[in-house]
C-alpha cells in the first residue's frame, strides 16, 4: 500500500518538477538510517579546562537544537564548570567572549558527571556492555539503522586521548571498540569528530566499515584554544568548535549542506593547525551525506493527498425513535486487566489470638495457686 | 507508713509520665545501656507484628522475649506505658513490704540473742533500734522508684523492669514465709531470664530458718524439706514451660529465649562483659570461654551460700549483684535493682571503706557512657576499646562495692561476737582482713 503511495507520489513530483527529482528520491532511499544518536565527550577536568567543557556543550547545543532528543544523546563531562567555586558568572557556560551565547541553558542533561567519565565507562557506553543495572539514560541503545556522531574533546597527544588526568585512551582501543560496535550492529554510519592537540592520531587506526571521521590537527600540530575571555578569566572555547560552532549555528533541520562544507570548517589561516578527515572507510560519496544525517534528527515524512479506506469502517448507530424515545447503545473498552478487582483488595487483617486453651490453663492455674496460697477464708488475715 | 509510700509512688509516676511525654522517650528507648536485644520494647512490638502476619516471632534474630510476655502484651500494647508503670509500683511496694518483714525479723533475732546475752559488751553500738530502721522500707522504696538507672529502664519500656517486679515479688513471698509463691515467683524468674536460678540456693537457706530447720547435710528433714521445694520449684517451671508451649504450638521460643541468653550471638556492645570478649575471639575457642563467663554467674552461690547461710536476704543481695554483673546481656535495669537493697544495710556504713571511690567511679561512668559512645560511633574519633574501658571500669565498681559491703558485714557479725575493740595476744589493737 505504502510503496503505491511513493511511486504515485514521484509520478506527481515528475510532472509537477522536474529539477532534482531524483535527487530527492534518491536523498530519500539514500540514507539508510532511521535514528540519530550522539555520543558528547569532555575528558578533562578542573578550571582551566573550561574550553573543553565550552566545545562539548557547544556541540550538544547544536545537536539538540537540530532534534536529537536528550533520551539520545549521551553527554559525558569530566568537571563542573557552570557550578565552580571559581565561576564569576554561575549557573552559565559561555562560548563566545562578552558572554553573547550562554551554551550552559537550562535544561542540559548531563549523564556521565565528574569521575563517572573515564575510559572504561566511555568504552563500555560504545560497546554496550554495561552492568544491568545502569539507567537508560546512560546506555547507547542504538541499533544497526542508527546514525551515530561521537565528539571528543580534551589534552590529547601522538596515538591517545588523556581522560581525568589520570589514565589515557589510545587509539588501537577506539578502532577495537567500533569494529565491537560493527559486529554487534550498533551503529549504521558513524561520524567521529575529535577536538585535541593531534587529534588525527586517534583516526589513523580505525578499519572498520562506515566511519567517517574528522579532527582539528595532525600529528605533531597542537589545536590552539580561541579566545579568553577576561572576566572569567579563562580561554572559553576551542578554535576549531568555535568554528564549528559558527557553522553550526547556520544549520537547520531543512538544510542540505553536505559534509564537505564541514570539511571546510576551519581552514588554516583560522585555526592555526590543519584540520584532518577520513572518508575511505565511509560507503557514500561524503558530498552526497547530509549534515543532519548526523548532527540532526530529521523524520523522513511524506504528505499525501490522497484520502484512504480503512479497513473496517465505523457503524454509525442511527437512533430509531420508537415510541418517541430514543435507543442508544454505549461503547466501552474491555476491561484488559480486572482493576476494580484489584484496587478494592484489601489483605484481611487476620489479628491474631492466644490459643483458647491457653487463657483457660494460665487462669486456671493463677487461681489454684491464688486458693491455695490464701484460702478464700484467710484473705482478711492478710491484708 | 501508707501516706509517704503513696505520696512517693505519685511522685515516681509524674516523673515518668513526664519523661514518656516528653522527647526523650525515644533518645532513651535506644541507648545500649538501657535496652539490650534481650528486652528491647522494639523487639516486643516488632515480634507482636510478625504474629499479626501470621510468622512465628522467633523466626530470625529479632524476638527474644518469653511467650507469656507475648500475651501479657497482646492485650497491653497499647497501655504499654502504664504497665511498665505499674511494674516499678510493684515492686516498690514489694520491696516496701518485705523489707518491713525483715526488719521485724531482724529485730526479733536481735532481741533474743540480746537476752541470751550473746553479744559482748563493748560493741552495744552496734545493735540496732526501731527508731533507726523505721524509715528503711521508705529509703528502700525510694531508692527503687527514684534511681535514675530505673527511670531511664521505665521510659524505655524495656522489660527488665517486669523481671524486676517477677523478683521483688519473689523476694516479698520468701520473706513472708510461703514456700509455694515463692517457688512460684522463682520459676516465674528463672523462665524469664536464666541468672535467678542462682537465688534457689538463699531463698531456700531462708525458708530452712524460718522453720527452723538446721542447715545439715546430714539431717533428713533438711533434705526432705530441699527437696519439697526443689520439687514446687522444677514442677512450676516445668508447668510454664509446657503452657508456653500451648500459646504458640512451637518449641521455637526455647532456642530463642535460652539458647540467646546462654550462647550470646548478638554482640551489640552493651555495660556487659561478655561482648568485647566474644567480638575478638577465634570460633574454636568461642564454646571455651562462652562456659567460662556463664559459669562465673553460677560459681559464686555455692561458697557465698557456706558462708553466708546464716544470712539468707544477704545473701540475696549478693547474689543478684553477681547476677547483674555478669550476665550476658547486663542493663541498667538489672543494677537498679540490687541498689534498692543498699538502706537495708545502712547500719554497715561505720565499716564500708570504699564509699568515696565507689560513688566516684559509678558517676562518673554512668556520665562517660554516652560521651564515648558519641565519639566511638558517631565522630569517629574513639573506637570499641574506649566504651569497652568504661564498661570494664564500670563493673569493676559494682564488684568492688558488693565485695566492700560483703566485708562490712562479715566484719559486724565477728564484731558481734567478739567484741568491738579487738586486741591481739600481746594487747596491741588488731585489724581485721576479708581474706
Amino acid at each position: 500500500m505504502k510503496t503505491l503511495t511513493l511511486l504515485s507520489l514521484i509520478s506527481t513530483y515528475v510532472l509537477v518538477s522536474s529539477i532534482g527529482i531524483e535527487d530527492k528520491a534518491g536523498q530519500f532511499f539514500g540514507s539508510g538510517h532511521t535514528n540519530n544518536w550522539a555520543v558528547l565527550v569532555c575528558t578533562s577536568r578542573f578550571w582551566f579546562n573550561y574550553r573543553h567543557v565550552a566545545n562539548t556543550l557547544s556541540v550538544y547545543r547544536s545537536v539538540k537544537r537540530l532534534g536529537i532528543p536528550d533520551s539520545h544523546i549521551v553527554l559525558m563531562l569530566a568537571d563542573d564548570m557552570a557550578c565552580n567555586h571559581r565561576n564569576p558568572k554561575p549557573a552559565t557556560v559561555f562560548s563566545h567572549k562578552n558572554m553573547e551565547l550562554n551554551v550552559y541553558g537550562d535544561d542540559v542533561e548531563v549523564d556521565y558527571r565528574g569521575y563517572e567519565v573515564t575510559v572504561e565507562n566511555f568504552l563500555r557506553v560504545l560497546t554496550g556492555r554495561l552492568p544491568p543495572s545502569t539507567p537508560r539514560s546512560k546506555r547507547l541503545l542504538s541499533d544497526d539503522r542508527s546514525n551515530i556522531l561521537i565528539y571528543l574533546t580534551g589534552h590529547g597527544g601522538n596515538g591517545f586521548l588523556k581522560f581525568q588526568d589520570s589514565e589515557e585512551i589510545s587509539n588501537v582501543e577506539l578502532a577495537d571498540a567500533f569494529e565491537q560496535m560493527w559486529q554487534k550492529r550498533r551503529y549504521n554510519e558513524l561520524l567521529f569528530i575529535i577536538d585535541t592537540c593531534q587529534g588525527a592520531s586517534m583516526y589513523e587506526r580505525f578499519y572498520s566499515p562506515n566511519l567517517m571521521a574528522l579532527a582539528s590537527s595532525q600529528v605533531g600540530e597542537d589545536s590552539l584554544s580561541h579566545q579568553p575571555d577576561l572576566a572569567i578569566g579563562v580561554h572559553l572555547m576551542d578554535r576549531y568548535t568555535f568554528y564549528l560552532l559558527e557553522f553550526l549555528e547556520d544549520i537547520h533541520p531543512a538544510s542540505t549542506t553536505n559534509m564537505n562544507d564541514l570539511f571546510k570548517v576551519c581552514p588554516k589561516s583560522q585555526c592555526v593547525s590543519t584540520p584532518g578527515h577520513r572518508t575511505d572507510l565511509f560507503l557514500r560519496d561524503p558530498g552526497s551525506v547530509l549534515i543532519t544525517d548526523f548532527f540532526g534528527s530529521v523524520r523522513k515524512v511524506e504528505i499525501t493527498m490522497e484520502t484512504i479506506n480503512l479497513t473496517s469502517p465505523v457503524e454509525q448507530v442511527e437512533d430509531k425513535p420508537v415510541d418517541g424515545d430514543l435507543q442508544r447503545e454505549t461503547h466501552s473498552y474491555v476491561d484488559q486487566l480486572p482493576v476494580s478487582e484489584i484496587i478494592h483488595q484489601k489483605p484481611k487483617q487476620k489479628d491474631w489470638h492466644p490459643p483458647d486453651g491457653f487463657i483457660l490453663g494460665l487462669w486456671t492455674l493463677i487461681l489454684l495457686v491464688f486458693f491455695k496460697t490464701y484460702g478464700v477464708k484467710h484473705l482478711k488475715h492478710i491484708f | 507508713m501508707a501516706a509517704p509510700l503513696t505520696l512517693l509512688l505519685v511522685v515516681a509516676v509524674t516523673i515518668r509520665a513526664a519523661l514518656f511525654r516528653s522527647s526523650l522517650a525515644d533518645l532513651i528507648a535506644e541507648r545500649v545501656e538501657v535496652v539490650s536485644p534481650l528486652n528491647a520494647w522494639k523487639r516486643v512490638v516488632e515480634g507482636l507484628a510478625l504474629l499479626d502476619l501470621g510468622i512465628s516471632p522467633y523466626s530470625g534474630d529479632v524476638f527474644h522475649e518469653t511467650p507469656l510476655i507475648i500475651y501479657l502484651f497482646h492485650f497491653l500494647v497499647d497501655y504499654a506505658e502504664i504497665t511498665f508503670m505499674i511494674a516499678d509500683g510493684i515492686t516498690a511496694v514489694a520491696l516496701y513490704i518485705a523489707v518491713k518483714e525483715y526488719n521485724k525479723q531482724v529485730f526479733r533475732k536481735q532481741k533474743y540473742a540480746l537476752e541470751a546475752d550473746r553479744y559482748p559488751l563493748d560493741c552495744l553500738e552496734l545493735i540496732r533500734s526501731p527508731k533507726e530502721m523505721y524509715y528503711i522500707p521508705l529509703k528502700v522504696a525510694m531508692f527503687y522508684l527514684l534511681n535514675p538507672f530505673t527511670i531511664l529502664s521505665c521510659v524505655a519500656k524495656s522489660t527488665c523492669g517486669l523481671n524486676n517486679a517477677v523478683i521483688a515479688l519473689f523476694i516479698l513471698c520468701t520473706i513472708k514465709g510461703s514456700a509455694l509463691l515463692s517457688a512460684i515467683f522463682l520459676a516465674l524468674a528463672t523462665y524469664q531470664s536464666v541468672y535467678p536460678l542462682t537465688l534457689f540456693a538463699p531463698a531456700l537457706l531462708y525458708l530452712l530458718q524460718r522453720l527452723y530447720i538446721p542447715v545439715n547435710i546430714r539431717r533428713p528433714s533438711f533434705w526432705w524439706y530441699t527437696l519439697q521445694y526443689a520439687f514446687m520449684y522444677l514442677g512450676s517451671l516445668f508447668v510454664i514451660i509446657c503452657l508456653s508451649f500451648f500459646l504458640l504450638g512451637t518449641w521455637d521460643f526455647l532456642p530463642s529465649v535460652y539458647g540467646f541468653i546462654l550462647s550470646v550471638p548478638d554482640l551489640t556492645p552493651n555495660i556487659g562483659l561478655f561482648w568485647y570478649f566474644f567480638a575478638e575471639m577465634f570460633e574454636h575457642f568461642r564454646l571455651f570461654f562462652l562456659c567460662v563467663f556463664q559459669i562465673n554467674v553460677f560459681f559464686y552461690t555455692i561458697p557465698l551460700s557456706i558462708k553466708l547461710k546464716e544470712h539468707p536476704v544477704f545473701l540475696i543481695f549478693m547474689q543478684l549483684a553477681v547476677i547483674s554483673i555478669f550476665k550476658s546481656y547486663p542493663t541498667v535495669g538489672d543494677i537498679a535493682l540490687y541498689l534498692a537493697f543498699l538502706p537495708v544495710w545502712s547500719h554497715l556504713y561505720r565499716f564500708l571503706r570504699n564509699v568515696f571511690l565507689v560513688s566516684c567511679v559509678l558517676l562518673a561512668c554512668s556520665a562517660l557512657f554516652p560521651v564515648l559512645w558519641h565519639l566511638w560511633i558517631y565522630a569517629g574519633s574513639a573506637n570499641s576499646n574506649f566504651y569497652y574501658a568504661i564498661t570494664l571500669l564500670f563493673n569493676v565498681a559494682q564488684i568492688l562495692l558488693v565485695s566492700d559491703y560483703f566485708y562490712a558485714y562479715l566484719r559486724r557479725e565477728y564484731h558481734l561476737t567478739h567484741g568491738l575493740y579487738l586486741k591481739r595476744k600481746d594487747g596491741s589493737e588488731a585489724t581485721l582482713v576479708l581474706k
